[in-house]
């Protein structure tokens, strides 16, 4: 899907960029080698795709990181019933009188039919939920893969066929069915299902369920990586001087696993985001009044705004597409900046 | 038949060995009864132990201080597991190997660290040998800072020192392995295993993986370092030309035996056993007197090594022998200094050769297909 804005937009810029490393690299020759790291940083630099797809990413997460800030400037926030402070802009059904949704100077993505929340703080502030939720799942489901797949990789024997075991045993779990019936079980845990759930209640509930069921390919992964890692001779060369497993996990291992690890994790996070949203959608996610974007989409779907109000599935549904998409586009590049040879 | 054979090594080799010892000097490292298994798992549904690859099986050896000993045999007849054995890379099935009079054949990586730093090795890979995320200068630094060493003058400037002793240019010690070819990754790895300054090096064909023009250069860079640090050197490879003028000493292995051991005049001049034959007439000679190349014997040997999953009963060079009779099958030839040998030579076989490597009236060739197409050529 890539291949072709690179092979037309980027060859010229390729061979220029090309010699001026060069050039600069027989400058500070003597000095400094270049790391992998470092080769592959200039890759990703030449890959249009990728950069532009970065910036996208890097747009989202700032936002939801600032969330609170432009709500400030913009002078609304997402909790606000405007039904009730500004009843004049709805007709008697709740539906914002405006065409499209009641997007105005005052309100830029309208307003919410029935609640009239103000949508773009919704917006942000969902993305904001999204995003945490989805990055700290992400967080747990690489801590997870490395150590269950780092373990199991290197130590072998029983410890590998259990964990793979495991492994085998939550892949025949389906995932879908599994966040949907576990969700209020879970919650239930934690509170009585008469008392009202606080939100943080339904977070954690969230980021545990879909890191029950989603460490296992990471974990299989980084497993073969450890596995074949395990036989490589500078594996052995530090045993023989003496290396203690902890060493050679941490010195040797794990720096030759962040590739897998980083290409990995930028296809996982949009998937946890397009999951959250799923749940949120469903009904067993975050629920309102708390923002969330997967929670506007079922807004969105109910009688009352699929008949009154189209507009308001525009901005959650057309934002989620662009990031979903960049952070693949991102995925694809960052993997074909590690290794170059399987994209050409 | 297995008690048999304990009983003549007991009664052979310790004399054998005392020989060699008066040759050169005083034992670095003795391997006694060396056995190595790989447990071969297989069956369904339960997996269990079928059977055993035999990949080391009974060897001895000794190397001197700063004695330079060649292993060469066929890819598959356990050389490397050897060095690995060696190294404690490997847990022994059974025998003992000492080092300067320790027992170090089961010593935990705590009970080994003292003398880690004496044994070291060169790997035969050089690209999967040299970590691609580390730079050379903490490749080189690793085992220094593994074992708590602290030159004078810091471990940056032994590495320094180091790479120059390689051949490599001091300054490149911020470079990463990607950046060399293999021969300086070699070098690399020498330099790695000289930073802890050891006294006995296995090197597991260290030059097979590299270009023929480069091999020299690697194998004269080993010899510099051996005479002039005084190491003594295990060095593994499965031809005999390139240990030639390598090696004081070197033994001949076959399926997991050493079927032949020497000094090189003994090896290279005076063979006995039919396997080192056949070995030799495989080298090509670098004769300076080319009359002499018209005179070797030629030996083509039938078929593969057989699995040392279940290797041939009595000797295991048997069902490649042209001399092999019926007592080859049954009777498994102890490795004894057989009339004839100098000392220190040993060979196992109950019907050698004749010790030279001239030509013979009429060349052996065992495989049928290379006969004809011999016949055909000539
Ligand atoms: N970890 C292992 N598990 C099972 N079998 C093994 C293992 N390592 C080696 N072997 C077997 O032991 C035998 C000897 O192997 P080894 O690597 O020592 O041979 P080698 O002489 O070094 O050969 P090469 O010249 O190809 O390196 C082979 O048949 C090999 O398949
Ligand atoms: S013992 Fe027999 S089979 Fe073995 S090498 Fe000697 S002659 Fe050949
Ligand atoms: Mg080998």
């Amino acid at each position: 899907m890539t291949s072709p804005l690179k092979t037309e937009g980027g060859g010229a810029s390729v061979v220029v960029d090309g010699d001026k490393e060069s050039a600069k690299e027989s400058q500070t020759a003597q000095v400094e080698g270049r790391s992998p790291g470092r080769l592959m940083w200039i890759r990703f630099k030449r890959d249009r795709t990728g950069v532009i797809s970065a910036y996208v990413v890097g747009f989202f997460f700032l936002i939801g990181l600032l969330a609170p800030l432009i709500s400030k400037l913009y002078g609304k926030d997402p909790y606000t019933v405007y039904a009730d402070e500004r009843p004049e802009l709805f007709d008697s059904a709740g539906v914002p009188v405006q065409p499209n949704g009641g997007i105005s100077g005052d309100f830029w993505f309208g307003l919410e039919p029935g609640n009239g929340y103000d949508v773009f703080t919704k917006l942000i502030y969902g993305i904001r939920t999204s995003l945490m939720i989805s990055l700290a799942v992400t967080v747990a489901v690489v801590l997870t893969g490395i150590l269950l797949g780092v373990t199991a990789g290197y130590l072998g024997g029983k410890a590998d066929f259990f964990i793979g075991r495991v492994i085998d045993f939550l892949l025949a779990i389906p995932a879908q069915l599994f966040f949907i019936a576990s969700m209020p079980v879970v919650v239930s845990l934690f509170v009585s299902p008469r008392d009202e759930t606080p939100t943080y209640v339904r977070v954690v509930a969230l980021i545990a369920v879909q890191w029950a069921l989603g460490w296992m390919s990471l974990g299989r992964i980084l497993r073969g990586t450890t596995l074949s890692l395990r036989e490589r001779e500078f594996i052995e060369a530090a045993k023989v001087s003496g290396a203690s497993s902890r060493r050679i996990i941490g010195k040797e291992i794990l720096p030759n696993v962040v590739t897998p690890l980083l290409v990995q994790s930028t296809y996982l996070l949009p998937n946890f985001v397009t999951a959250e949203a799923g749940l949120s959608f469903l009904g067993v996610g975050i629920v309102e009044p708390t923002p969330d974007w997967g929670q506007m989409f079922s807004k969105a779907s109910t009688e009352l705004v699929l008949q009154n109000d189209l507009t308001y599935m525009f901005f959650p549904g057309v934002s989620m597409i662009i990031f979903v998409v960049a952070f693949n586009l991102l995925g694809d590049s960052v993997r074909d900046a590690f290794d170059p040879k399987s994209a050409r | 038949m297995k008690e048999e054979v304990v009983t003549k090594d007991e009664a052979t080799v310790p004399a054998a060995r005392g020989a060699a010892a008066e040759a050169s000097g005083e034992p670095l490292l003795v391997v006694d009864k060396l056995v190595k298994h790989f447990p071969v798992k297989g069956g369904f549904p339960i997996r269990r132990t079928v059977g055993a690859v035999q990949a080391v099986d009974g060897i001895d050896l000794t190397v001197h201080v700063g004695e330079s000993f060649g292993l060469v045999g066929e890819s598959g007849c356990g050389k490397s597991t050897t060095g690995r054995l060696i190294t404690r890379l490997l847990e022994p099935t059974s025998g003992k190997i000492s080092y300067r009079g320790q027992d170090i054949s089961h010593a935990s990586r705590k009970q080994l660290a003292p003398i880690r730093s004496e044994i070291q090795m060169i790997f035969q890979d050089p690209y999967s040998s040299l970590n691609p995320r580390q730079t050379v200068g903490k490749i080189i630094s690793g085992p220094m800072e593994i074992n708590d060493i602290n030159p004078a003058g810091g471990r940056e400037k032994r590495v320094r020192e180091l790479l120059e002793i390689v051949g490599l240019n001091p300054e490149h010690f911020n470079r990463f392995p990607h950046e060399f070819s293999g021969g300086q990754r070699q070098r690399i790895g020498v330099a790695r295993a000289l930073a802890l300054e050891p006294k006995l090096i296995v090197a597991d064909e260290p030059v097979s993986a590299l270009d023929v023009s480069i091999q020299a250069q690697v194998v004269n860079l080993l010899q510099q370092v051996q005479k002039d640090l005084g190491i003594a050197f295990l060095f593994i490879a499965h031809d005999l030309a390139v240990v030639r003028h390598f090696s004081q000493r070197v033994a001949v292995m076959y399926l997991g035996k050493i079927i032949e051991v020497g000094d090189r005049d003994s090896i290279y001049a005076r063979p006995r056993h039919p396997y080192t034959h056949a070995l030799l007439s495989a080298v090509p000679e670098v004769n300076l007197d080319g009359d002499e190349e018209a005179q070797r014997e030629r030996i083509r040997l039938a078929g593969d090594v057989p699995s040392p999953i279940s290797p041939p009963s009595g000797c295991r060079f048997r069902t490649r022998c042209w001399k092999a009779t019926e007592k080859c099958a049954t009777e498994e030839p102890p490795l004894v200094r057989i009339s004839g040998n100098g000392p220190g030579h040993l060979t196992a076989c109950h019907f050698p050769e004749e010790p030279t490597t001239g030509a013979r009236d009429e060349d052996i060739v065992l495989d049928p297909a290379l006969a004809a197409l011999e016949e055909t050529e000539g």
